[in-house]
């Protein structure tokens, strides 16, 4: 017999042990569905994440809207089940409205899809879109006998592009309370997540374009960028200044069409650069005054599935004019050396033939005159060779000086001996004053210094009128005061230059100044004086004195090859003071 | 009588050749006067109411051009043949010279004497 209490035990026991089972079974069991419903969620998100990246990767960097609906639209089909997938897209002047059809429906479900989503855009719009066109696509089977079902079950999601609604994705079925919370959010977060993609792309873009465009903006040259339609997507400040364009707004084509003024058929051009997919480039362009060389390009896309597609051209207007005036100038020069030694040379010639033909040989008279002729003649040509060839040297860097101890005093009195009779023909008191304190002797080439001073008194006599004065004046120039007060303190004749001002950082040196009382120099023509081809074009074409008119550029050479500098001062009708400089 | 040929160029030796030359070539049947810009040239011309005038385009003062425009203005001046001279490079003032009547024009440095003055015959027949 089992004693009762031990049976109780026992009873109690089983209780517990199948309290125990129980107990672990549910345990079990309730793990088990939690697991499940974890694994559950995991694959979820797996295949949520499979979509996404599927999209996003099909999508890649693309910034169009439309083709990214596209793609998810033809995605959806993989997790979602439904009649029609569609979506409305605003563009500025109409609706796009593409449906994908996954069974057949009827026209008139299309019809109630489109009427939901049309409400529903003008809804969160807040704007009547009844007169707005809608451009329709459908893909997938329309069926006319297809049973005309209502759409039961549908849902919305809008479509924001940074904080702009720009369409509007639509699910429907035929079947009621078909959509539950989990598919509506899937899809949520795949459109949310392309808008934020296409957004975040969107500033990146705008930055970068913003960049690009403000370095657009400070080129130099004139760019103008348009698409394939030849709109105008940029001109910067370069280009409209070509056009002469005013206005505040990014110029169209046809601003470009009218400031352009014949000289340059924009449009056309781009349309060959485009169709015949090379650059070209145009040359001598004149646009209001100027010279551009301009050259044409299309622009290409160089990545993703576009990559060597043409998205439009860009126009470079690059202002030759410098160049230009510069290869006028140059040739200007060239023509007048040619003309220069023609001259002479003909002359020659001439003088062969008088003296072959007529009688000058046997005239005593007339021969001496036609040799005086001759020599005139060739030694006309002589100088002019000479001049250029230095005037070549200065520029190439080789000329060079051969200075040696020189008497600087006995120079300048025998410049002065040597132009007296020419300014006593031209009624002009020529004078020189050399300052006690200067030191009579330098170190200097001395054929030089007489080219130099030869140039600055023939100059200065050529453009004193009768009754005028030419002063030569020589003095010692001390560290720490500028030439002009030195001068003016000699109480010299003197015509202050613009720059002297830093002439007391000059150290101590030998101040030779040639101060005339003629027609004086105009401001604009001071920059010309040392340039080589504007002073031998203008001399020649002017012909008013004899020379190259390259003197002061040969005298400039000279100097600076001593170490010293050549200043002018001047005012017209008062006169002008050309001085060098000579190193101790 | 002797024709007047008025030479206004500042070249002098030019000048001074031609004048010899055309008096020599046509045994002292030309009266030359020479003028070395055309202000002087003007003067002359006034003075002397030239048969031919043999004008150099770049000239100090006045140049050939401007000098021809003035001729023409004056009744005077208004038929007087003008022959040009040139050097190659001024050959597009010749269309403004032939606008203004010039009768011919010479190449100064590569024309000879003696076609100078078959020229200066031919416009003074």
């Amino acid at each position: 017999m089992i004693p009762q209490n031990i049976l109780y035990i026992a009873i109690i026991l089983i209780i517990l042990y199948l309290a125990g089972i129980t107990f672990a079974y549910w345990f079990f069991l309730r793990s088990k569905r939690n697991i499940e419903m974890k694994e559950s969620e995991v694959k979820h998100r797996m295949y949520e994440l499979a979509i996404l990246k599927e999209i996003a990767d099909r999508t890649g960097y693309s910034l169009n809207i439309q083709k990214i609906l596209d793609v998810i639209a033809g995605s959806l089909n993989q997790f979602l089940e439904y009649d029609v997938a569609a979506y409305m897209l605003l563009n500025p002047d109409k609706i796009i409205f593409k449906s994908d059809l996954q069974h057949s429906v009827s026209p008139q479900f299309i019809k109630e899809v489109r009427g939901r989503m049309l409400k529903s855009l003008a809804a969160i719009l807040g704007r009547d879109l009844t007169n707005v066109s809608v451009e329709e696509t459908i893909t997938g089977a329309l069926m006319l006998e297809a049973t005309d079902e209502p759409v039961r079950s549908y849902f919305n999601i809008p479509l924001v592009i940074g904080d702009q609604l720009v369409g509007v994705l639509t699910i429907a079925h035929r079947k009621e309370g078909f959509y539950k919370e989990e598919e509506m959010s899937i899809l949520y977060k795949i459109v949310s997540q392309a808008s934020q993609a296409v957004t975040k792309l969107e500033e990146t873009v705008k930055t970068e374009q913003r960049k690009t465009a403000a370095m657009i903006e400070s080129m130099i040259e004139g760019v103008v960028m348009t698409d394939r339609d030849y709109r105008i997507l940029a001109a910067n400040a370069a280009a409209r200044n070509a056009i002469g364009y005013e206005g505040t707004e990014l110029p169209t084509i046809f601003d470009f069409i009218t400031g352009l003024n014949g000289a340059f058929d924009i449009k056309e051009k781009l349309e060959e650069s485009i169709k015949l997919d090379k650059p070209l480039t145009f040359k001598n362009v004149m646009l209001r005054g100027k010279y551009y060389e301009v050259l044409i390009s299309p622009v290409k896309s160089d990545v993703g599935v576009i990559k060597n597609q043409i998205l439009g051209g860009v126009v470079v207007l690059h202002d030759i004019t410098h160049e230009k005036e510069a290869e006028k100038m140059r040739d200007d020069f060239t023509s007048m050396i040619v003309h220069e030694l023609r001259s002479p040379l003909g002359n020659i010639k001439k003088i062969g033939e008088m003296m072959k033909s007529t009688k000058v040989l046997e005239n005593k008279q007339m021969s001496s005159e036609y040799v005086a002729m001759l020599s005139e003649s060739s030694s006309s040509m002589l100088t002019l060779l000479n001049d250029l060839l230095d005037a070549a040297k200065i520029s190439a860097g080789k000329f060079t000086v051969e200075k040696k101890e020189s008497n600087l005093k006995e120079l300048l009195l025998g410049r002065v001996k040597f132009f007296d009779t020419t300014a006593r023909d031209g009624k002009i008191e020529l004078s020189l004053s050399f300052e006690a304190s200067a030191p009579t002797t330098a170190s200097f080439d001395p054929v030089r210094i007489i080219q130099v001073v030869n140039n600055l008194l023939t100059n200065a006599l050529n453009f004193t009128p009768p009754g005028g004065k030419v002063a030569v004046e020589c003095f010692l120039h001390k560290k720490g005061s500028t030439i002009d007060q030195e001068a003016t303190k000699l109480q010299l004749p003197w015509i202050a230059s613009r720059e002297d001002s830093s002439t007391g950082m000059l150290d101590d040196c030998l101040v030779i100044a040639v101060t005339d009382s003629g027609e004086g120099i105009a401001p604009e023509n001071f920059g010309k004086l040392f340039n080589k081809f504007t002073q031998f074009v203008g001399a020649a074409r002017e012909n008013k004195h004899k020379g190259t008119g390259l003197g002061l550029v040969i005298a400039k050479g000279i100097v600076e090859a001593h170490g010293g500098t050549i200043r002018v001062g001047s005012i017209v009708g008062k006169g002008t003071t050309v001085y060098v400089t000579i190193n101790l | 009588m002797n024709k007047k040929i008025l030479i206004i160029d500042d070249d002098k030796i030019f000048s001074k050749i031609m004048k010899d030359g055309l008096i020599a070539g046509s045994q002292g049947k030309y009266d030359v006067f020479v003028a070395f810009d055309g202000v002087e040239g003007f003067e002359i011309a006034t003075r002397e109411k030239p048969d031919l005038v043999m004008l150099d385009v770049l000239m100090p003062k006045l140049n050939g051009l401007e000098f021809l425009q003035k001729m023409r203005a004056e009744e005077w001046g208004k038929d007087i043949p003008v022959i040009m001279e040139t050097q190659l490079s001024d050959l597009e003032k010749m269309s403004e010279g032939i606008a203004l009547g010039v009768r011919g024009y010479i190449i100064k440095s590569d024309y000879s004497i003696e076609a100078i003055l078959r020229q200066v015959g031919d416009v003074l027949k």
